[in-house]
C-alpha cells in the first residue's frame, strides 16, 4: 500500500446553528488513490471536504496531511491549500472575476509563481478543460457547464497534489462528463490523488478504486467499491441504488448465463468480454 | 446596460489595447468639454459615431438608441436655459407676451443651450465609445496599473461579477413567482417584490461566505492578484489618436 496522504481522525463538526454535520469521521486517503464519496444530499460530503484544506476547523478530532497534523496558522494553511485543491459544487460561488483568464490566474499567482509560468499554466488548464475558446468571454455569458469547466481549470492551474471535486459531473452534459472522466484518468496517471463526491453510482463504481459511503454525517462504509456494493443493508441505509454493471452481472449469473466465478465487471467492456467468452465456450 | 456589456466583449475593437481606447475616449472627452465653439463637439460626435459604428461594428440602431437616452433628458434641461420669463419684453429673439409676462428666448441663451447640449452629447459619445469597446475587466486592470488603490479595484472586480450573479438569481426568483401568479394584482405584486428582495438579501450573505471560502481554498491572503491577457501595443493607434486630437485642440485654441 502506498503512503497515507490525507487522514481524518475522529472528526466532529457542527455548524454555528447547532446542526451536527460530521460525527466521528475517520477516513484514510492514500497517495495516488481514486476515492469516491457517495451519499445523499446533506450527508456531510461538502463539509468533510472543507475540513481537508482547513476552511472549516473541526470541533474535535484532527486532519493529517502526510502524517502530520495540519496547523491552522495562516502560513501553514496556505501551504496546505497549495497541496489540497477543492473544486466547489457551485461555479458561481467560485468564479470571482468576470474574466475567465483572470479567474484561472488567481490561484497560481497566489503560489508566488512568476507571470510567465502562470500564463503557461493558465493556457494548459484551458486546454485540459477544453475552455480555450472561452478565454475572452465574460463568465456571466457562459453556460453552467462552461462555468463548471472554468472553475475546474482554476484549480488545475495550481497543480495541487490532492484534488477534491464536489459533485463535478452534476450539470455537465454527457459528452463533457465523459471528457471530464478522461481528464481525471490523466490526472491519476500523473500521480495525483483524487477525491470526488457524487450521486452517480455507476460513475463511482467504474472510476474509483476506493469508495466511502456517507450518511447523516458519518462514514458508514469505506473500502473496495465491488465489495461495498454487495452489502445491501448499507446501500439501503444510504439510499443508494446498484450500478447497472453489478445488477446485470448478478442477473446473468443467476440465470446461469455467466459462470458464478466470473469476476465483477469494472467497465462495460469487462462485462461484454465475459459474455463473449461464455458464448465461445457454448459455441 | 446588459447590451452595452455584451458588445464590449464582442466588438471589432476588443483586441485593441485598453489604454489606447481609454486615452482616445478620455482625451476627446476633455477636448469636447473645454470646447468654446459648437464645431468641436460636432466633430467629436462624428468621430465617435464613426468609431463606434464603422470601426467597432456596433449596429447604428443600437448606437442611436443609446444616444437617445441622454438626449431626451438633456433636451429638457437645456430648454430651461434657453427659455426665460421676464416682465421686460425687450431683447427677446422669439417671444410671447401674456398678461405683461414675456416668455421667450434670448439669442445668446439659445446659443448657450445649444452649445451645452452638443458638448454633453459629445462627451457622452466618448464614454459610449469606451463602454462599448472595452470590457469592464480590462478597464479595471488599467485603473490598477494607474495606481488606483487596490481596495477600489478589488471591489470593482467583485461588484461587477456579482451584479450578474444577483441579476440571474433575481430573474430566477421572479420567474418562479410569475409562474405561480405572484404579480397578478397590485397587492400581490408588492408582496412578491418584497419577498424577492428579502430572499436576495439572504442570498447575498450566503454567497459572500461561499465566495470567501472558495477564495481561501485557492490561497487567498488578503489581496486579489490576477493576470490579464496582454494586448499588443500599437504605435499606429497612438499616432492616430494624436492625429485626431491635435486638430481638435487647435480648433479649440484658435476660436478664442
Amino acid at each position: 500500500m502506498s503512503e497515507l496522504i490525507l487522514e481524518a481522525i475522529d472528526l466532529e463538526y457542527s455548524y454555528p446553528d447547532g446542526t451536527k454535520a460530521l460525527r466521528n469521521v475517520n477516513l484514510q486517503v492514500h497517495k495516488g488513490e481514486k476515492l469516491a464519496i457517495l451519499g445523499s444530499n446533506g450527508a456531510g460530503k461538502s463539509t468533510l471536504f472543507m475540513q481537508f484544506n482547513g476552511i472549516f476547523r473541526p470541533n474535535s478530532g484532527t486532519i493529517k496531511y502526510q502524517r502530520e497534523d495540519i496547523s491552522y496558522k495562516n502560513k501553514a494553511l496556505i501551504e496546505l491549500r497549495k497541496k489540497v485543491g477543492i473544486v466547489f459544487q457551485d461555479p458561481d460561488s467560485q468564479l470571482f472575476s468576470a474574466s475567465v483568464w483572470q479567474d484561472i490566474s488567481f490561484g497560481p499567482l497566489n503560489l508566488g509563481l512568476p507571470e510567465e509560468v502562470v500564463s503557461e499554466r493558465v493556457k494548459q488548464a484551458l486546454i485540459d478543460t477544453e475552455t480555450t475558446d472561452l478565454e475572452d468571454k465574460p463568465t456571466h455569458l457562459l453556460s453552467y457547464g462552461q462555468k463548471k469547466r472554468v472553475s475546474i481549470a482554476g484549480v488545475l492551474a495550481m497543480k495541487p497534489e490532492v484534488i477534491i471535486f464536489d459533485e463535478p459531473t452534476a450539470g455537465l452534459d454527457p459528452r463533457h462528463s465523459q471528457e471530464f472522466m478522461l481528464l481525471l484518468e490523466k490526472l491519476s496517471l500523473e500521480g495525483k490523488t483524487i477525491i470526488l463526491s457524487t450521486h452517480d453510482v455507476d460513475l463511482a463504481y467504474s472510476w474509483s478504486d476506493k469508495m466511502a459511503i456517507m450518511f447523516g454525517g458519518e462514514i458508514i462504509a469505506h473500502g473496495d467499491p465491488g465489495k461495498l456494493f454487495r452489502r445491501p443493508v448499507i446501500l439501503k441505509q444510504a439510499d443508494l441504488t446498484l450500478p447497472w454493471l453489478i445488477e446485470m452481472h448478478s442477473e446473468l449469473t443467476k440465470k446461469g448465463w455467466l459462470p458464478p466465478s466470473t469476476p465483477l465487471p469494472k467497465t462495460k467492456e469487462d462485462l461484454f468480454n465475459s459474455i463473449s467468452a461464455k458464448s465461445k465456450i457454448l459455441g | 446596460m446588459i447590451n452595452i456589456d455584451s458588445y464590449a466583449y464582442s466588438n471589432k475593437l476588443k483586441t485593441v489595447h485598453p489604454a489606447e481606447k481609454s486615452l482616445f475616449a478620455m482625451m476627446t472627452m476633455v477636448v469636447c468639454l473645454t470646447a468654446p465653439t459648437v464645431i468641436t463637439p460636432l466633430f467629436v460626435l462624428a468621430i465617435m459615431a464613426g468609431g463606434i459604428v464603422f470601426k467597432a461594428g456596433i449596429p447604428s440602431r443600437v448606437f442611436a438608441k443609446l444616444m437617445f437616452v441622454p438626449f431626451s433628458f438633456l433636451l429638457i434641461s437645456v430648454l430651461t436655459i434657453a427659455f426665460s420669463v421676464s416682465t421686460n419684453p425687450s431683447g427677446f429673439w422669439l417671444a410671447q407676451t401674456i398678461h405683461g409676462l414675456t416668455v421667450g428666448i434670448h439669442y445668446p441663451d439659445l446659443f448657450t443651450a445649444l452649445h451645452l447640449l452638443l458638448r454633453s452629447l459629445g462627451a457622452v459619445s466618448c464614454l459610449y465609445f469606451l463602454a462599448l469597446t472595452t470590457p469592464m475587466t480590462e478597464i479595471i486592470t488599467l485603473l490598477h496599473k494607474l495606481k488606483v488603490p487596490v481596495i477600489i479595484t478589488e471591489l470593482m472586480v467583485l461588484i461587477y461579477r456579482f451584479i450578474f450573479v444577483f441579476m440571474d438569481t433575481a430573474t430566477t426568483i421572479r420567474r418562479a413567482q410569475l409562474s405561480r401568479s405572484g404579480y397578478v394584482s397590485l397587492k400581490s405584486s408588492f408582496r412578491s417584490l418584497s419577498r424577492l428582495s428579502s430572499a436576495l438579501l439572504g442570498k447575498v450573505f450566503v454567497k459572500s461566505q461561499e465566495l470567501y471560502n472558495a477564495l481561501a481554498a485557492r490561497c487567498y491572503s488578503g489581496e486579489i492578484k490576477v493576470l490579464t491577457k496582454k494586448r499588443p501595443v500599437n504605435l499606429r493607434n497612438y499616432l492616430m489618436i494624436t492625429g485626431f486630437e491635435i486638430p481638435l485642440i487647435l480648433l479649440n485654441l484658435l476660436w478664442r
